[in-house]
């Protein structure tokens, strides 16, 4: 690699911010999976590489019952994938964590990485906002917090500025009665990146929420859809309609893993998929 | 366990400028301490400091598991992980499978079932699944195969892999039992 860094790893987060904020070609590690290979191939010229996994609050993993669930910045999608809380009240969520990448690269990449690397096809987006994630921002002037589905700007963007650093990200408890199921398309079992991802939600209350990758320049919330969804009974016939409206709502194109249509497709067959599923599991609280 | 030292904005290393950092670890058992370059990967401070060849480079990114090391307890892939990031860590490498001069159980299975052809890959292969055992004892093919998902072999020799990986769970848990 060309860049020729130093590495710092602070001990506190005032210490981390400043640090970001004073030094512009600064860039955050935590599992390294992405800036690894940023720094390798040259793409990046980094000269300040800060270290996150020291930082105390990065750690957190735990869920409060009626408070939801928080995942540290630090925190590696392993983690997430075993754990029974996350299972039994975000399937959706374990489902999307276990399909992400390999099992050696889940033992290292962070939730929270996934979502600042903000790419497009990146699996765990949908899934954590079909439950209404929040991002907690640290910055030099405190801390502020972002719904997920504003947090994203573009391919690789997000609201992040200068020295401001992501500390973890926070999903409310789902209660009883919650369901939800992500799926994938991709190439292959295994090591690839999703071709489109569908995160579904039926939440206790019947409403329907819907999350989506690699059909548009950042993942989606399909909260225009949800809305028109709502308002009909949830039954297969609506899961029927709503797999051919779901078209109206994103924007996929060509590339090597997929074409256009193809992408479009298949976004319809895994929301029709996932939602079918859903509703004929009824009694089956939490269900995969 | 080392003692893990503080790190911080008045860390040596920032306020001289100087473009080293000190290391201290322990690989196989053995305590290392040492000063290296902030960019050296996990996997070159193995060959190349520690001349530990062991463990082997081929994509540099993650895609292929050559690399594959245990840090602390975890399979991971030391070509995208910084030697710092090792610092006060315990890594274990296929050099450390063996004891006391005899290769250890898992390397005899993969030896007596032909798990191996160019054997590039091997070391890999053993790290990632001296893991898995180590926290599942008797794992299912599903749990072999999802553990193993990040370590490809060109010599197309998954299923001697396998073989040998379920037979040296089987060994392993009747030794245990002994």
């Amino acid at each position: 690699m060309l860049s020729r860094f130093k590495y710092l790893k602070p001990h506190n987060l005032t210490e981390a911010v400043q640090y970001l904020e004073k030094e512009e070609k600064s860039f955050v590690l935590a599992g390294g999976t992405d800036l690894m290979i940023l720094l390798r191939r040259n793409l990046i010229n980094a000269e300040h590489i800060v270290d996150i996994k020291g930082l105390p609050e990065m750690a957190e993993f735990e869920f409060i019952d009626g408070g939801g669930l928080t995942i540290g910045a630090s925190v590696v999608v392993n983690t997430v994938v075993d754990s029974e809380v996350v299972k039994a009240k975000y399937p959706a969520l374990h489902q999307a964590s276990a399909s992400l990448a390999s099992f050696l690269l889940r033992n290292r990449a962070t939730v929270v990485g996934n979502i600042c690397n903000a790419s497009p096809g990146a699996d765990l987006p949908p899934a954590l906002l079909v439950y209404d994630a929040v991002v907690n921002i640290a910055g030099t002037q405190g801390m502020r917090q972002v719904p997920l589905h504003e947090f994203f700007t573009g391919v690789k963007r997000t609201v992040l500025q200068r020295g401001e650093l992501v500390i973890s990200v926070q999903l409310p408890d789902p209660g009883d009665g919650d369901k939800s199921i992500y799926l994938r398309q991709a190439r292959l079992r295994g090591h690839d990146l999703a071709t489109v991802g569908v995160a579904s939600r039926i939440k206790p209350d019947g409403k329907v929420a819907i999350g989506i990758c690699a059909v548009a320049p950042t993942p989606l919330r399909l909260f225009a859809l949800e809305e028109k969804i709502n308002e009909r009974e949830l039954n297969q016939e609506t899961v029927e309609w709503a797999a051919e409206e779901i078209k109206q709502h994103i924007r996929p194109i060509t590339d090597v893993r997929s074409s256009a249509q193809y992408r479009m497709q298949m976004a319809s067959v895994l929301l029709k998929r996932g939602l079918s599923h859903l509703i004929t599991k009824e009694d089956n609280h939490g269900s995969s | 366990m080392v003692h893990h030292k503080e790190c911080s904005l008045l860390d040596e290393h920032i306020a001289s400028n100087q473009r080293k950092v000190s290391l201290t670890c322990v690989v196989n058992g053995v305590e290392i301490c040492d000063t290296i370059d902030p960019t050296m990967t996990l996997l070159h401070f193995l060959r190349d400091r520690l001349k530990l060849f062991g463990t082997k480079e081929s994509c540099g990114e993650g895609e292929c598991g050559a690399c594959t090391v245990i840090m602390n307890g975890k399979a991971v892939t030391s070509c995208i992980i910084l030697a710092i990031e090792a610092d006060g860590a315990e890594i274990l490498t296929v050099e450390g499978l063996a004891k006391d001069g005899r290769i250890s159980i898992l390397q005899e299975e993969f030896i007596s079932e032909d798990a191996l052809q160019c054997g590039f890959c091997t070391p890999g292969f053993l790290m990632s699944t001296r893991a898995l055992l180590d926290r599942n004892p008797d794992p299912s093919e599903e749990e072999i195969k999802e553990a193993l998902a990040g370590n490809l072999c060109r010599c197309t020799g998954y299923l001697p892999i396998l073989k040998a990986v379920k037979q040296a769970a089987e060994r392993e848990r009747k030794e245990l039992k002994k």
